[in-house]
C-alpha cells in the first residue's frame, strides 16, 4: 500500500508542482494518473522512489515512511518504467536487464559483469515473458525498435520482483497498437506478482481500458479520483478544459481550475 | 518538467518589428584595433624579416637572387646529412673481448696495411714502418642501434600511456561534477588536472632526470603525468555529458554511484575513451622522441648525442626512423579507431 499524506512540492523558483495530494493506493491496484501536461503526474510518481523530494507531507510504503534512512531499502522495492525507456543504448539487452539487479549484486560482481546463473536465467525468463527472443540477448539495446526497447524496460523493472511499479507515460512515444500491447504486458506481469502499478498516461481511452482506478490531476492537485466507469466524458472535458502551457494557477477556494484567458480566443481544449 | 517558467514580457511592453544590420561602426573599430595589434606583434616576432628571407631563398632557387642565407644554411646541413649512416665501424684494438670466430651477424673484419714514413728520433733518419689496423665493420650496425633505441622509445610511450590511464581514471571520477562525493574533492581533482596539464613534458622531464637520473624512468613519468591531466579532463567531461536517462533509471532503483557509472555511463563513453587513449599513445610516441633530448631515454638521447658530435649522417638516419614510426602509428591508430567506433 502506498500512502500519500498531504504531499506538496514547491520548486526552488516558487512554482507549485504538487499541493495537498492525499491518496491511498492498495496493493495490487493498477492506478492510472491522468491530466494535462504540467499537471504534476510525473512529479507525483517520482516522489514514490525519491527522484523528487517533496517539500511538504509524507509518503509511506507499506507503513514505512520514505526518508533518507529508508530510501535505499525502499527503492529496491519500487521499480520504474520510463517514457524514453532509459536504457543504456550501447549495452546489450541482457546487460540492461541484468542492470535491474544492481542494488542486490555485490560491487565486485557488478563491475566484472559476473552474474550468478540464477540471475542470468531470470533475465532470460523475463525477456521471454515480455515477448523478445534469444536473438535479442546480445544485441545492443539501441538497435531495437521503440516497442522492443520498452519491453526490455519492463523486463528490467520486474527483475527485483518489485512491490510497486511506477510507469511514467510508458507509451507516450509508441503507436496505439504497441501501446496497448505494452500496457497489457505491464498489467499481466503486475497481476502475476500482485504488484501495485502507478501509471501516468495521456490517453483517456487507454486509462479507461487498463486502470482499476483513475486519478485526475490538474495544477498539482487531485481533481478526480474514481473508477473508470465514473470517469465520464464530462469529467474528461473538465479535466482538460483550458489546459495550456501558461496555465493559470487553480482557484485556491474550490480547487477547480480557472479557465485560462487563452481559451477565449477560440482554441480547442486538448481533449475535445 | 521545465525548471524555469518561460519568461513573459511585462504587461504593456511595446514590441516592434525591427531587424538591425549585422555589422556596425563598433565592429569596424574592433577590426582595425585587432589589425594594429597583429602588425605590432608581427614586427616583434620578426615576421617581416621571415617573409623577406623566404622570398630571397625562393629567388635564389629560381636563379633571381645571388645569395640566400637560408639556402646556404640548409644546403650545408643537407650535404652533411646525406647519405644517412647505416653501418658502423669499430677499431678492433678497442674491443678486447671480441671473439673472432663468432662475429655479430653480417659483420666482418677489414684489414688495412699502411706504410708510414716516420722520423726515428735516435738516428734522426726517416724510416718506413708498416702498420696494420683492423676494423670491425658492421654494415647494418647503426640501423640496428637505431631500431633498438626506437623500440625503447615505443616502450617509454606505452608505459607513459598505461601510467596516464591508471592515474586519470580516479582523477576523472572525482573531477566529474555529478559523481564526485564532495565539493572539495571536485576542486582538488580539477586543480590537480590543471596542474598536470600546465606542465609541459619536456620541462617535467628536465626535473625528473635530476631526480631519477638519465634513462627511461624520467621519460615514462614525464609522459604519464602530463597525459594523466589531459585524459582526466576529457574522461571527466564525457562522464558529465553522458546521457542522463539510463543513469536516472539506475539511480531510481538504488543501484549506487559506482555501479550506475559502470552500467549507465561507461558503455556510452567507451568509444570516446578509446579514441582519447589512442591519441595519447600517438602523442606520447612523438613526445618520447623529443624528451630524450634532456636525457630521458630513447631515441632522443641518441639524437642529441649525435647532433652534439656533428654526426649529421647519423642524425639523418634517426630522423627518417622517427618519421617512419610516426607515420605507421598514425595509420594504425586511424584504422583501430575506425573499427572500434
Amino acid at each position: 500500500m502506498i500512502e500519500f499524506h498531504h504531499l506538496g512540492k514547491t520548486w526552488p523558483d516558487g512554482t507549485r508542482a504538487l499541493s495537498e495530494v492525499s491518496l491511498q493506493v492498495p496493493r495490487g491496484q493498477f492506478c492510472v494518473v491522468l491530466g494535462p501536461s504540467g499537471a504534476g503526474k510525473s512529479t507525483l510518481l517520482r516522489a514514490v522512489n525519491g527522484l523528487m523530494r517533496p517539500t511538504e507531507g509524507r509518503l509511506m510504503i507499506d507503513g514505512i515512511e520514505f526518508n533518507a534512512d529508508t530510501e535505499r531499502a525502499l527503492r529496491q522495492r519500487v521499480a520504474m518504467i520510463h517514457q524514453h525507456f532509459n536504457l543504456t543504448l550501447r549495452m546489450s539487452v541482457a546487460g540492461n536487464v541484468l542492470a535491474g539487479l544492481l542494488p542486490v549484486v555485490s560491487t565486485g560482481r557488478a563491475l566484472l559483469g559476473w552474474f550468478t546463473p540464477e540471475h542470468r536465467a531470470k533475465a532470460c525468463a523475463l525477456l521471454e515473458r515480455v515477448g523478445l527472443d534469444p536473438r535479442h540477448l546480445r544485441r545492443r539495446a539501441g538497435e531495437l525498435s521503440g516497442g522492443q526497447q520498452q519491453r526490455v524496460g519492463i523486463a528490467r523493472a520486474f527483475m527485483l520482483d518489485p512491490e510497486v511499479v511506477l510507469a511514467d507515460e510508458p507509451v507516450a512515444s509508441l503507436d496505439p497498437k504497441i501501446s496497448r500491447d505494452i500496457l497489457t504486458l505491464v498489467r499481466e506481469a503486475a497481476r502475476e506478482r500482485n504488484t501495485t502499478v502507478l501509471c501516468s498516461l495521456h490517453q483517456v481511452d487507454l486509462a479507461r481500458e487498463f486502470g482499476d482506478r483513475i486519478v485526475g490531476m490538474r495544477d498539482g492537485r487531485v481533481v478526480f479520483d474514481g473508477t473508470p466507469a465514473e470517469f465520464t466524458d464530462e469529467r474528461v472535458q473538465q479535466l482538460y478544459a483550458g489546459a495550456h502551457w501558461d496555465d493559470q494557477p487553480a482557484d485556491e477556494d474550490t480547487g477547480t481550475p480557472v479557465t485560462s484567458s487563452l481559451t477565449a480566443d477560440g482554441r480547442q481544449p486538448l481533449a475535445a | 518538467m521545465l525548471a524555469k517558467p518561460i519568461p513573459v514580457p511585462p504587461q504593456g511592453t511595446q514590441l516592434e518589428w525591427r531587424l538591425d544590420p549585422p555589422y556596425s561602426a563598433k565592429h569596424l573599430l574592433i577590426l582595425i584595433a585587432m589589425l594594429a595589434v597583429l602588425l605590432w606583434t608581427g614586427h616583434r616576432t620578426e615576421m617581416d624579416r621571415m617573409v623577406a628571407m623566404s622570398v630571397q631563398a625562393v629567388g635564389k632557387l629560381v636563379g633571381l637572387a645571388d645569395d640566400s642565407q637560408v639556402v646556404r644554411g640548409l644546403s650545408r646541413v643537407g650535404s652533411s646529412m646525406w647519405p644517412p649512416a647505416i653501418g658502423e665501424q669499430e677499431d678492433v684494438a678497442r674491443l678486447p673481448g671480441l671473439d673472432r670466430e663468432r662475429l655479430p651477424p653480417f659483420a666482418y673484419i677489414e684489414v688495412q696495411d699502411r706504410t708510414e714514413q716516420r722520423l726515428n728520433p735516435e738516428t734522426l733518419l726517416m724510416e718506413v714502418s708498416a702498420e696494420r689496423t683492423e676494423t670491425l665493420v658492421k654494415p647494418l650496425g647503426y640501423l640496428w642501434t637505431v631500431t633498438v633505441k626506437m623500440l625503447e622509445t615505443l616502450e617509454i610511450a606505452l608505459w607513459g600511456t598505461i601510467l596516464s590511464v591508471l592515474l586519470s581514471v580516479p582523477l576523472a571520477y572525482f573531477a566529474a561534477r555529478n559523481y564526485t562525493p564532495y565539493r572539495a574533492t571536485y576542486t582538488l581533482a580539477r586543480g590537480t588536472i590543471s596542474l598536470l596539464r600546465s606542465a609541459p613534458e619536456l620541462i617535467v622531464a628536465l626535473f625528473l632526470v635530476l631526480a631519477y637520473g638519465f634513462g627511461p624512468i624520467a621519460g615514462v613519468l614525464a609522459l604519464g603525468l602530463h597525459a594523466a591531466g589531459f585524459l582526466g579532463k576529457f574522461y571527466a567531461e564525457d562522464i558529465e555529458n553522458a546521457d542522463k536517462k539510463p543513469q536516472e533509471a539506475l539511480e531510481a532503483i538504488g543501484a549506487g554511484k559506482l555501479k550506475t557509472l559502470w552500467y549507465g555511463v561507461m558503455p556510452q563513453v567507451v568509444p570516446q575513451y578509446i579514441a582519447y587513449t589512442l591519441y595519447i599513445l600517438d602523442r606520447n610516441v612523438r613526445m618520447a622522441t623529443v624528451i630524450g633530448l634532456v636525457g630521458a631515454g630513447g631515441i632522443g638521447q641518441e639524437l642529441k648525442g649525435r647532433f652534439d658530435m656533428f654526426q649529421y649522417d647519423h642524425v639523418a638516419t634517426i630522423l627518417i626512423a622517427i618519421f617512419i614510426v610516426v607515420f605507421l602509428l598514425d595509420q594504425f591508430s586511424a584504422r583501430l579507431r575506425a573499427r572500434l567506433m
